[in-house]
């Protein structure tokens, strides 16, 4: 894909696709006040 | 070079620059309106500063030169740098802002005498090593912003160096946080905006994405591999590199700092997210413009100028390749200019407070008045600036790795500190002490000799499985562990005050 071997493609979506529910899990359920 | 449109477009930006410098030098009234703006920045100007300071001459010329030396393999950059907001925000940022609003902090290290009650010896510790820290990272972009004004006005170094220190020096003196914080705003807007628009133009050039990626396949399968085999960015190293750029750059004092200058706690709900996606977009189309350039050079399309950092030209011959307007260099001269002066300017305000507030006011002169610290602080960022102007002279062979080296002493001096004085009520003011002195000293050792390739012992630094920083930040823990289980502990009232505990918030 892409020209990329496919552990590429994975390795590196695989990661951002985790770091982005992380922090929109943390969206979600910090209270957000003092 | 310069044509008359260019050196327009390049004044209009500086003395936008300057102006904001003078709009923002009308809001400071004290100290604490110079140092963290008052604690007044809404959402987006406090997430286009962290942007800002973390976007650096790293970004453009050494993401994109570090693409172009080594591939594939360095693509976690692209995820661990702009996390590191998002780590700064969540582990260090909600607490320290909580507990600064009630003890009024100005700098990190209030937060460290406080937390470690050692108003005097961690305090002066503390501001010393991030002085030395910030004075490294600073050559780093210095060097970034020469390289930019002699590409396109073919002008001397002293004087490309000279310009960009004067510039950035005159705003940053004069509006203190809230300059830095509204130069950051327009200068991140203009990163953004500006690489969105150019890296897919420079791409579509070298022959697409996908040609860029077979040909760098055709020259070395190495180079389209997620990670190296050994040595630099095989799987232990990348370990290393992620702590490294995640949590080094979260605990860098110029970074961290701004999360005291925040409005209201509730912007950290999805700064992080919001940050995350806007950076990591341009920085990764900035490591495929590098991955692009380097097929260009292969493929003769154009050279690269004869000097020991080529690589970090490489975006910018890209650019006068695919865009042939000399406009256009101006307006991407203006992208690189921006990306890099909002981390000078923000490094140079923390020297400024680390001094003026930490040394001079908390420890040498507390019964100064806030007129002379707020003069104090203006004199310190005109001669930080001048000092690592002088520096940046002998720019390094490779802007990435230098700038890796200052992150790398952030790392093991701040990183320890700061998250068990947050985390472990067990941590003591001697681990602390323990854990920054060796943290700092055995990162500078190990990075110098990380750098001359050094053999000491029987061990070849050149080519050591980790980052060097990952020792010393290991070193520092061990420090912080074995001291503080051994000395005094901190009173239970003052780990309350300071919000310590297992916990981000309750």
């Amino acid at each position: 894909m892409f020209g990329l071997p496919d552990i590429t493609v994975y390795s590196v979506c695989i990661v951002v696709v985790v770091v982005i529910a992380a922090l929109l899990y943390w969206g979600l359920t910090f209270k957000g006040h003092d | 070079m310069a044509d008359i449109f260019t050196i327009v477009l390049v004044a209009a930006y500086f003395l936008g620059m300057l102006a904001i410098g003078a709009w923002a030098s009308k809001k400071i009234k004290n100290t604490e309106d110079y140092l963290v703006a008052g604690r007044q920045l809404g959402f987006w100007v406090f997430v286009l500063l962290m942007i800002g300071t973390v976007a650096s001459g790293m970004s453009l010329l050494g993401v994109s030169g570090l693409g172009f030396a080594a591939g594939w393999p360095t693509i976690w950059e692209e995820i661990f740098v702009p996390l590191a907001i998002g780590f700064c925000i969540i582990f260090f940022g909600v607490k320290l802002h909580n507990v600064a609003k009630t003890a009024g902090y100005v700098t990190v290290q209030d937060y460290l005498a406080h937390r470690y009650e050692s108003p005097t010896a961690l305090r002066t510790l503390s501001a010393v090593a991030g002085i030395i820290v910030s004075l490294i990272y600073l050559v780093g972009q210095y060097s970034a912003i020469a390289i930019v004004l002699i590409w396109l006005f073919q002008i001397p170094l002293w004087l490309a160096l000279l310009i960009a220190t004067l510039i950035t020096t005159v705003y940053t003196a004069i509006g203190g946080l809230y300059a830095v914080a509204w130069a950051s705003l327009i200068q991140s807007a203009i990163l953004l905006i500006g690489v969105i628009i150019m890296a897919p133009i420079i791409i579509f050039y070298a022959g697409g994405f996908t040609h860029v990626n077979e040909y760098m396949a055709s020259i070395n399968p190495a180079l389209v591999n997620p990670w190296n085999a050994a040595g630099a960015f095989a799987p232990p190293y990348l370990v290393s590199f992620a702590v490294l750029l995640m949590v080094g750059l979260a605990c860098a004092p110029h970074v961290i700092n701004n999360v005291l200058a925040i409005k209201d706690v509730k912007y950290f709900k999805w700064a992080p997210l919001v940050a995350f996606v806007a950076y990591g977009v341009v920085i990764f189309l900035l490591k495929f413009t590098g991955f692009a350039g380097a097929v260009m050079v292969k493929e003769g399309v154009f050279a690269l100028p004869s000097v020991p950092n080529a690589g970090d030209f490489v975006i910018l011959y890209g650019i006068q390749y695919a865009l042939p307007v000399m406009a256009l260099w101006a307006v991407f001269a203006v992208i690189v200019l921006a990306a890099v002066m909002s981390t000078t300017d923000r490094l140079m305000l923390t020297i400024g407070a680390m001094f003026s507030w930490d040394i001079y006011k908390k420890v040498l002169k507390p019964d100064a008045d806030d007129k002379t610290v707020l003069l104090l602080s203006k004199i310190v960022v005109v001669l930080s600036a001048l000092g690592t102007m002088v520096l940046a002279i002998n720019p390094p062979q490779m802007l990435a790795i230098l700038i890796w080296m200052g992150i790398g002493v952030m790392l093991s001096t701040f990183a320890v500190p700061l998250l068990a004085g947050l985390y472990w009520r067990g941590a003591t003011r001697e681990g602390a002490l323990a854990a920054m002195a060796l943290g700092l000293v055995s990162s500078l050792v190990f990075g110098m000799l990380n750098y001359v390739k050094a053999n000491v012992l029987g061990i070849n630094f050149g080519t050591i499985p980790l980052h060097f920083s990952a020792y010393s930040f290991i070193i520092a823990i061990l420090a912080m562990v074995i001291v503080s289980y051994a000395t005094k502990k901190t009173s239970a009232k003052v780990l309350d005050e300071t919000q310590t505990g297992w916990y981000i918030s309750k």
